[in-house]
């Protein structure tokens, strides 16, 4: 297949808001990210005059996938206590996770296991930024998202194609689209002023040996997105699993003892995912 | 559980869209929980796919479960890593089903 010029793609992609699929609510949430000037009192506004959003990015944050259950009841605590990108990052995610559903059911789930793990992992590590590889691990697969909204027919064949020959996705885009979802991802999250080492996890969690900022968290997020795959949580668009980077599994350095754990501490924190139905 | 095949689905799963035959008429709703019957009609139409709602955990059985991480598994081999997480993995299933027991 031809005719998809990457440079053309990038600027689909810089403008998903203006597409005419996207739901107005979206959009507003689109167009208000990309404000270079958002601070913390605008971001805490937007949210709060929005009571479905509020309620979504509350139920979030207190859920387990997060880890402080409970504890907080306003947005203007959430955003004092997790930080302008954290929420930048869930308003994303609880937004954009809509359209999800509709490209590819179970991507949801993928992405909410992962964010899960990642989390976990990050703990375990004894990582100072968790939340940050949290959301992370909530967005690492925007880019399947944007792909599957600004090009719906190649990208649907390209799932098929995926398969039918029991491919990856991550195979299948280089192919066709001599980009791949994580590369796309970045693009925007760059458009959208995210922190570096979010923008490089996002871009590098198939290959985390060329994350330059954040090479640990990246690793972090390339295992758990391998392993909630291979537990069968969710569905990320294909049915077969990449590798694990060597080098990523030697950085992090968990037991068999530390997996098994972390995957059933993940299970625990999961049991009531779909309440988190975006 | 998302897209799957009619011959996988199971009385009890639900789906989680409508399903439309080849002239775009629905002929099952959303939300509609299958029944040995509805999988035979779907299957008589030559339905091939259909989407159902995330499965409940345990409603397949382990060997099913197992056998699928397998599957997952089948395009990594010569890989010590990967051998490693996927004994991990179905050790880690084994034990939830041992515990659901």
């Amino acid at each position: 297949m031809t005719g998809i010029d990457k440079q053309k793609l990038r600027f689909k992609v810089e403008n998903t808001h203006n597409l005419p699929t996207i739901p107005a609510t979206l959009k507003n949430i689109l167009t208000f990210l990309e404000n270079p000037s958002i601070s913390i009192n605008k971001i805490s506004d937007f949210i709060s005059k929005d009571p479905v959003l509020t309620m979504k990015v509350l139920k979030m944050i207190n859920s387990p996938v997060y880890g402080f259950p409970g504890r907080i009841s306003s947005v203007n605590q959430a955003v004092l206590l997790l930080g302008l990108n954290v929420i930048k990052g869930m308003l994303l995610g609880v937004s954009v996770f809509e359209l999800m559903q509709k490209a590819m059911v179970g991507l949801w789930e993928h992405s909410l296991g992962c964010a899960a793990l990642s989390s976990l992992m990050a703990k375990k590590k004894g990582l100072k930024s968790s939340e940050d590889i949290t959301i992370a691990g909530l967005l690492h697969d925007i880019g399947k998202v944007l792909l599957a909204v600004n090009i719906p027919e190649v990208y649907e064949r390209l799932i098929d194609v995926t398969e039918k020959h029991g491919l990856t996705i991550l195979e299948e885009e280089k192919t066709v689209l001599g980009t791949n979802h994580g590369e796309v991802g970045s693009w925007i999250a760059k458009k959208w002023n995210f922190p570096k080492h979010l923008v490089e996890i996002i871009q590098y969690h198939h290959e985390p040996y060329k994350a330059s900022n954040a090479r640990v968290e990246c690793a972090v997020v390339h295992l758990s997105d391998i392993l909630v795959r291979a537990r069968g949580f969710g569905f990320a668009g294909d049915n077969s699993i990449p590798e694990v980077n060597k080098e990523t599994w030697d950085i992090l350095g968990f037991t068999d003892e530390d997996i098994k754990e972390l995957l059933l501490a993940m299970e625990d924190s999961l049991e009531d995912y779909e309440d988190l139905g975006a | 559980m998302p897209k799957i095949n009619v011959d996988e689905a199971k009385s009890g799963m639900i789906t989680s869209r409508p399903v439309s035959n080849e002239n775009n008429i629905i002929i099952l709703k959303e939300n509609t929980e299958l029944t040995d019957s509805i999988i035979d009609r779907l299957k008589k139409m030559g339905i091939e796919y259909i989407f159902v709602k995330a499965e409940k955990r345990f409603s397949k059985s382990r060997e099913d479960t197992l056998n699928e991480v397998e599957k997952r598994f089948s395009r990594v081999v010569n890989n010590p890593i990967m051998d490693k997480l996927k004994r991990i993995v179905k050790e880690h299933i084994e034990e939830l089903y041992d515990r659901n027991r």
